[in-house]
Parts: C-alpha cells; structure tokens; sequence
C-alpha cells in the first residue's frame, strides 16, 4: 500500500493518454460484454424452457413447409398430449416500423393452457377467447408502446397478404426471464382472412397450395406434454404419424427448437467471437504502446529509483500494477458499466422480439473485468521488464 | 593520510563496448578515500569522473581491480544485494536533481525509505528532520514545478541523507545553478561532511565548488593526474 502514492499519481500523470487508454479498453469491454450477453442471454431462453414440458411440430423441411392445423385434433388424441395450438409467426409492421415485436397467432382456448408459465387475469382471458379480433400482449410489450386493454393493435401484414385489425383483450404477466413481449392473437381470426385473400382471383390462389402462410395451415404447432418423460418417444410417435403424408414433420423439444435457432446463427457466432478476440488483440496493443511510452519518458526517474535502492522485482511490481490499475479502470467502466446501462435501458425491446429480454450477468461482467486485468498485465509486462532491466548509468545519462 | 579509508579502489580499470569497439575509460586508478572525507573529483569530459563516481557508489562495476567501501568489496555483490546495499549506505545527488515530479516534495525525501520496515510514523520523522537540515521543512507538500532549481536540489539532498548514509555522491551538484544558490548548495554539502561526518565524494567542472572539498583530484584520459589537499578542510574532516 505504501507504494500505492506513487503508482496512482503515475498513472495520472499524463491525463490525456491515460483518459484515452482508458476510454478505448472501456468501449472495447462494453462491446465484449454486448456480444458475450447476447449469446448467453439467447442459450438462457433456450435453456429456460426445459422445465415446461413442451415440445413443438414444424415441417420437415423447415419453416417454408406448413403443417396442416387440422392435425392438432390428432396430436392432442396422442397420450401423454395435454394441449396444442397452432403457433404460427405473423411479423407484421406496427406504425410503420417492421416487426418491432414478436406476433403469433394461437388457439385462444389453450394457449395459456400450454405456456402455463404466463398469467392472465380471467376476465381479460375471457374477453380474449370471445372476441376474434382480440390479442392479448406481454406486460413488457405493453409498457412499451403504453398500451392498455381496450386499445387498438392494428398489425399491417409484410409477410402475410393480410391485416390484423386487433383489440388488447389483456395483458399476461410471468417470470421476469420469459417473453414477456409478444403479441398473442387469434389464429381463426388470421385463417380466415387468409382464406378470403386465398380465394380471391387478385391473388391468384398461389398461396393455396405452396406455403405455411396459405389458410389450414401453421408454421409450428405448440404442444404441452403431461409430464417431462416420455417426451422424446411423444416427439417420434408425432413425426413417425406423418412420416409417409405429404407434409412430413419435425417434432423435438422447445429447448431443442431454441437451439436450432441458435446453430441458424453457426459461423457467425464464431466470426464474432473472432472479432472480439481480435478486438482484445488490437486493444493490448494499444494499451501495451501507451505504457511504453510513458516508460520511455521515465527513463531517468526509473534509473534514480534504482539507484537508491528499488529492486528490479519492485520496478517490475510498480510499473505492472500501474498499467494493470489504466486498463483496469477502462475494464471496470466497460463491463460493470454496461452490466448498470442494460439493467437501465431494456435492449430487448430493440431487438425485434428475438431476445425477450436483455441483461449482463454478472459472470460475464466479472469476466470482462479480469480480462482488463489481463490487458493491463500482457500490455505493461513488456514495458516493465524493460524498465526493470534498463541501465542505470544509462538511465541517468538521459536528459529528459 | 592516517584515517581509516572508507572508499578503497585498487589497481581498477574500466572500458564500455560500444559494438566492436572497445572504450577504455579508467586505467590502473588506484585511489583511497578517507570516512568523512570531502573529495571533489575534477577534469575534462570523458576523463572518467562520473564512471569513477559511479564505481564508488555501486552503480557500475569495475572490468578490473577491486572497489571495496566501507569494508565490502562491492565486486563479490550480486545485482541485487549490491543495490541493497545502495540503499542502506550510499545517497545520491544529480545536476538536474532527478525529483519525481509527481510526487511532493516530502513524497520524493520519502521515497528511499519505503524500503525500509519502518512505520508510516517513524518515516514521516526521518523525512521531516532532513528537510529540517535541508531547511525546506515549510515546503513539504510542494511539488518539484512548485519550487526553484535551488530548493529542488535541497530536496535532492535531502532524499539523499534521509537514511543516513555514510556516503554521498554528487555529480556536479551545482552544474545547474547560479552562484548564488550554489554557494548555499555547497555550504549545505560542507555542513552534511562536518557536522554529520558524511563522506563526500563529489564531481565538479567549477572551480570554487572543488575549493569546498577537502581533497581535489584531477583526471585525464582515465588515469589520476593531479592531487591536491586543501589544508582547511583537510583539518575539518580530521
């Protein structure tokens, strides 16, 4: 401690570097922190739904392919089935702006049945389920766009041909790591304006026959399993129903259907994590240039503190820990303060409904920290070493 | 001399290489100094007096010959014992003071004693009773930028006595100041020599600075050319 005086009004010394040091390895760790956030915010949305036994139906083919609703009655005859609903994405534009939230249309009477997670008072659920046009949002979404119950929601179809011309029924409520942003509508409402859109000759019927997005059918079917075993032998006795039809399908658990999610994402995970590596690189350097140059112009002041006496190891010790103290600081505004600016600021409402939520946890704040330590430690070793090891006749040859 | 010696060289010689060129800078220099004497060291540039200085103090070791001070012979030392041993026998004066600028002037007086294990308390009267000396006591918070060449220097001095050694060295002391201020620097100097009984070994292009010392030797080219006692001073020290 007695050497802290010394190594603090060092690494003051020089405002403007150490404020630039400081501010570059502090952005570098924000953004380190966003992209870290990101992919372990996503694997704890995946993750998180292991506990609701549900599992869900896509086209083997992929999300391009449709699976006919009118299989829902089948699956749900399935034992070990509790409850299905169509849960088909709509994507619509909301003032103008293109998916600001995530939009799906469902079977009103069970879809609370199978997200079981979430909570909606019975009146308002009641109003939903017998109002067509009805939707019921997420209190996030909500609070968003000040939206109340009672207050219009017209969703301007860019995906689908048609408008939702919907009415908030209510508002549902859960856990705070869930998605509490969506925009649950009915799915009759959508399947018939389809068919009307299907039928008429100014679209000519191609959507008919090709899409998910043609009337009867739906992008995935939700379905709430009885208990957590046996989901895997449900997921085959699904598909191995439709393995010969012309609609194949693709049955796995939700967390399963999170991860593909996730995979989709594949070599830009990694092209990412690249970056951030290479930022970390670029960012040593940086750093690594600044002590260097505030150790050549210490030249003679490091040759005087050896001479009366500062062991190699302490010149070592003070110059390291002054280095590590610059980057430090800038690591612990970037990280830390990210972790404060995110628990402020929602960023899961930026992100189109893709992430329900958007927080730093705190490991990776921590990591972040450390690994400023790390920067500070690898950018000053060099300049230390040198100055531990410099001349001292040398050293007080040198006129500053 | 009858005294005991306090900085014995014999037969020292020392070269620096330079790439493939070889430098010799001293050459069989014999030289003893007496404990409390006040030698000033004096000759043109390159003639070896700083690297004689530096020698003396432990700094820079000899290619050949032994340097023995105090009783040690500073030749069987290693790296870090040798820069122990600076800090525990030898202070150090600069021409351009060498002050860290970041740090007041009592921060700076401190600085060799935060090798030590004495405790915040017993440092901060050590420093205060060598500023008394240096008569600089009113200025501890001030910083180097905040003082004259003159009162930087007294704080240079005093960071050099404040763990008593036994032996200073000063490399042109007064080189960077008018004559005022240098008279005051070198009667700080010759008070340190006869009240504390320092050993003073000091380097010196000015003339009236070297008359301070006890003992004026002339180098050229590396080799002891001159020799000259200052009766005075030779009793002072005595």
């Amino acid at each position: 401690m007695k050497y802290f005086t010394y190594i603090f009004r060092n690494a003051r010394r020089n405002p403007v570097r150490s404020v630039l040091t400081i501010a570059s390895t502090g952005i570098c760790m924000f953004l380190m922190m966003l992209l870290l956030s990101f992919f372990a915010n996503k694997n704890e949305v995946t993750d998180g739904s292991k506990i609701y036994n549900r599992i869900v139906t896509m086209n083997a083919n992929g999300f391009a392919g449709m699976v006919p609703v009118g299989r829902i009655r089948e699956i749900v005859a399935i034992d070990g089935v509790k409850a299905a609903t169509p849960f088909q994405w709509y994507g619509g534009k909301y003032h103008d702006q293109v998916m600001p939230f995530a939009q799906f249309a469902v079977d009103a009477d069970c879809i609370f049945d199978i997200l079981d997670e979430f909570t909606v008072p019975p009146a308002q659920l009641a109003d939903f389920k017998a109002n067509k046009d009805g939707t019921v949002i997420g209190r996030r979404l909500a609070s968003d766009w000040n939206l109340e119950v009672g207050d219009p929601l017209p969703l301007k179809g860019d995906i689908f041909p048609v408008d939702m011309n919907l009415t908030v029924r209510g508002i549902y409520d859960g856990p705070s790591n869930r998605d509490l942003r969506m925009c649950l509508f009915r799915f009759d409402y959508l399947d018939e304006a389809l068919k009307r859109v299907t039928m008429s000759s100014s679209s000519g019927g191609s959507l008919a026959t090709n899409s998910a997005r043609a009337s009867g059918n739906a992008g995935t079917i939700f379905i709430k399993c009885k208990t957590g075993n046996g989901m895997a032998g449900l997921c085959k006795k699904i598909d191995d129903l439709y393995h010969n039809s012309e609609y194949p399908t693709r049955t796995q658990t939700e967390e399963a259907f999170g991860k593909m999610f996730g995979e989709m994402l594949g070599d830009l995970k990694n092209a990412i994590y690249g970056i951030g590596v290479a930022v970390i690189v670029s960012l040593l350097f940086v750093a690594g240039n600044a002590m260097a140059m505030a150790m050549r112009e210490r030249t003679s002041e490091v040759a005087v503190l050896k001479a009366i006496g500062f062991s190699k190891g302490l010149v070592l010790f003070l110059v390291l820990t002054e280095a590590i103290l610059v980057a430090g600081f800038g690591g612990a505004l970037g990280s830390l303060g990210c972790k404060f600016f995110c628990d402020v600021v929602d960023i899961g409402r930026y992100s189109g409904g893709f992430l329900p939520f958007f927080y730093v946890p705190w490991n990776i704040a921590i990591f972040g920290l450390v690994l400023s330590l790390f920067v500070g430690f690898a950018s000053g070793y060099f300049p230390a070493l040198f100055a531990a090891n410099s001349s001292v006749i040398n050293g007080l040859r040198k006129v500053v | 001399m009858g005294e005991i010696s306090s900085i014995i060289l014999r037969n020292v010689h020392k070269e620096y290489h330079r790439d493939e060129f070889v430098i010799p800078v001293l050459a069989d220099l014999d030289l003893s100094v007496a404990e409390g004497e006040y030698l000033a060291l004096m000759g043109p540039s390159g003639s070896g007096k700083t690297t004689l200085l530096n020698l003396a103090a432990g700094l820079d070791r000899a290619t050949k010959g032994e340097v023995i001070v105090h009783g040690q012979d500073l030749g069987h030392l290693s790296e870090a014992e040798i820069t122990r041993w600076r800090a525990n026998n030898v202070g150090f004066i600069f021409q351009t003071y060498n002050l860290i600028p970041v740090l007041t002037a009592f921060e700076n007086v401190e600085l060799p004693l935060l090798l030590t294990h004495l405790s915040r308390r017993k440092r901060r009267e050590n420093v205060m009773t060598a500023m008394r000396i240096v008569g600089l006591h009113s200025r501890e918070h001030h910083y180097p930028r905040q003082l004259s060449g003159g009162q930087e220097q007294r704080v240079a001095i005093a960071r050099a006595i404040v763990t008593d050694p036994y032996l200073l060295v000063a490399d042109e002391p007064t080189g960077d100041l008018d004559r005022t201020t240098a008279g005051e620097i070198l009667d700080l100097l010759e008070l340190l020599n006869r009240e504390f009984q320092k050993t003073i070994v000091m380097v010196t292009h000015d003339p009236l600075a070297a008359a301070r010392a006890s003992r004026v030797l002339h180098l050229d080219k590396g080799r002891l050319v001159d020799e000259v006692i200052q009766e005075t001073r030779v009793s002072a020290a005595s």
